[in-house]
């Protein structure tokens, strides 16, 4: 962007999983598009993914941001070229069909037809190579399989979305991130993305913005101008914009999350994958809980044994033969992300209800359940004055322990802070992502989902974006 | 909302809570990491830095006093929002950067 003010048919504002596909589609469907992106473009490869200096470059604040809350709940929000497809374990799971009819009827969205989204999901794997893993999991990932199985519990492999090479080296793999895939698209299509550039407010007048006030990384200032303007800055970002620039309505009152408690698991022989994450996960209690394993690197296993250090601290030693595991809600719980004039950040609360606290509890004595049938030595439960795990006798101590209060929650899945639909004072947007009372201002991520969907939401964010995108340009082209 | 910097305010908690969680962990190392754990600090958000800055203040009036480890430990143990977390931020930040830089650090008695 040069320095004096730009313009653009459409801005697009932010550039992961919802920002690259709108960019893509508006752009391939001949539309003048400018994309902005506060945070800066960082090649894969240039940090090892989970380190602390990809924490400094490519997340929010460092990784480190927090909702509000008893307890309060750990979040992190990517900041950079490509979003939170940046930093994420690259899974991906289809929106499940009950979620979204229920969604459709719930919210009044209209022309919402799942066959549509499924087909959308189609491309989208195909664009992103979705697939399973090639040759055998991890040890990490197995511990998981394992566990399961002997339980009798259901359990599966989580496609990623990961070009492997021919010879089937999953560690050669690369991600299909939007850096890699829909942001080179909309570029070819003759998108223009400018990163370091963040939009403090949208300027309207009446219904309709006219223009995007923008400070770049250097301290520039700088307006753009647009016909309309796509916010998708993520489910936190996007509604503290729209409040920033003066926008009313249901913004920000809704924010969901899938919650997650976390313990670690020491086994006799090395579990621990430093460069890769665990790709099976139990589904028996899904969408209600459901299991997994994250990023183990010595410096977050060490993080999962903080809670109760003084009775931790010695397995620290044996980080190779430890790997950390989840447990993540649907939660029914709520939260809220409010803009105040003059402060760059937003507040962000959530609150958990006692359904919410209570899953989170027997969700961590299963998981433990699935560690010890998998041959763990130990387990040791991420909250204060945990309890050692060796038996089944010490889940019940486990159990008793547990109080939502004390233990480390975070989450990863944020959500429907902008709903879309027609229901009136339950959504923020059209059933096409307008946001209401504008002529012009469309939000188009993960904030437009109702609900938190249950599963990992990336793939339902991409179809909903891609759909809300079409019918945009389909408009603009019927309109000549 | 202007620039708080909470760095100095937190890095007598942050040095006392290593020497008791890590004491392996030498002084120039000790002092790199509570450097780091400054930064991450200075570095969050408007709202939360400001509790933080906040809870550190009364942490380091607190820890010169005579038992003042003690009371600083208990409080941290209250389950409200910033008191409680404080010290999870300060571990986590803290261990994340000792076992990214030294993973084969060896481990210490501890535990605010």
């Amino acid at each position: 962007m040069s320095r004096s003010d730009a313009h653009a048919q459409v801005l697009v504002i932010g550039s992961g999983a919802g920002g690259a596909t709108t960019a893509a589609v508006l752009a391939e469907a001949g539309l003048d598009v400018l994309v902005v992106e506060e945070g800066g473009w960082v090649e894969q490869g240039s940090v090892v993914p989970f380190s602390l200096e990809q924490m400094d470059r490519q997340y929010r604040a460092g990784g480190v941001t927090v909702a509000l809350g008893l307890p309060s709940i750990a979040y992190t929000e990517g900041r950079c070229a490509g979003g939170g497809t940046e930093i994420n374990s690259g899974l991906y799971r289809r929106p499940p069909a009950d979620v979204l009819a229920r969604w459709a009827v719930d919210y009044r969205i209209r022309d919402f037809d799942p066959d549509e989204l499924f087909a959308i999901a189609d491309e989208v794997e195909r664009d992103l190579s979705v697939g399973l893993r090639p040759g055998a999991a991890t040890p990490a990932s197995e511990v998981l399989r394992r566990g399961a199985d002997r339980l009798g519990w259901q359990n599966d492999e989580i496609p990623r979305w990961m070009a492997y090479p021919p010879d089937g080296n999953a560690s050669q793999a690369h991600r299909q991130s939007m850096t890699r895939t829909y942001l080179p698209r909309a570029e070819r299509a003759g998108a223009r993305i400018e990163v370091g550039c963040r939009v403090d407010r949208l300027e309207l007048d009446g219904p309709r913005a006219r223009a995007a006030h923008v400070t770049h990384a250097d301290g520039r200032r700088n307006t753009v101008r647009f016909g309309d303007a796509f916010v998708c800055g993520g489910a936190i970002q996007s509604p503290a914009l729209l409040q920033r620039s003066g926008i009313r309505g249901h913004i920000g009152k809704t924010l969901a999350v899938h919650p997650t408690v976390k313990l670690a698991a020491r086994f006799a022989d090395v579990v621990n994958t430093v460069d890769d994450v665990p790709v099976h996960q139990v589904t028996e209690f899904a969408p209600d809980l459901s299991f997994g394993g994250s990023a183990s690197q010595p410096g977050l296993v060490a993080l999962a044994l903080s809670d109760h250090w003084a009775a931790f601290h010695t397995a620290m030693t044996d980080w190779q033969r430890i790997s950390v595991y989840y447990a993540a809600i649907t939660s029914e719980g709520r939260g809220a992300v409010r803009s105040v004039r003059g402060v760059r950040d937003p507040i962000v609360t959530y609150r958990l209800t006692r359904r919410d606290r209570e899953l989170l509890r027997s969700g961590l004595a299963r998981l433990a359940l699935v560690m010890l049938e998998a041959g763990a030595e130990e387990v040791y439960p991420s909250f204060r004055d945990a309890p050692v795990v060796r038996n089944r006798a010490d889940l019940a101590r486990l159990q008793d322990r547990f109080v939502a209060g004390r233990a480390s929650v975070m989450t990863v899945h944020l959500c429907s802070t902008v709903p879309l639909g027609e229901a009136e004072g339950i959504t923020g947007a059209s059933s096409y992502g307008k946001v209401h009372g504008t002529d012009n201002v469309w939000v188009n991520d993960a904030s437009l989902l109702p609900t938190a969907p249950g599963v990992n939401p990336q793939a339902t964010v991409m179809a909903i974006a891609i759909r809300n995108a079409r019918r945009f340009a389909a408009s603009r082209s019927a309109r000549g | 909302m202007p620039a708080v910097r909470s760095s100095h305010l937190v890095a007598p908690f942050a040095d006392r809570l290593l020497a008791a969680d890590v004491p392996a962990l030498g002084v120039v190392q000790r002092a790199e990491v509570v450097a780091f754990v400054g930064r991450r600090v200075d570095g969050l958000p408007g709202f939360i830095r400001l509790g933080v800055t906040g809870v550190a203040a009364v942490f380091r009036v607190l820890l010169p006093l005579p038992g003042g480890w003690r009371i600083v430990s208990a409080l941290s143990r209250r389950p409200l929002p910033l008191l409680g977390e404080y010290p999870r931020l300060v571990r986590s930040l803290a261990y994340a950067y000792i076992w990214e830089r030294w993973p084969q650090t060896p481990t210490g008695r501890g535990g605010a």
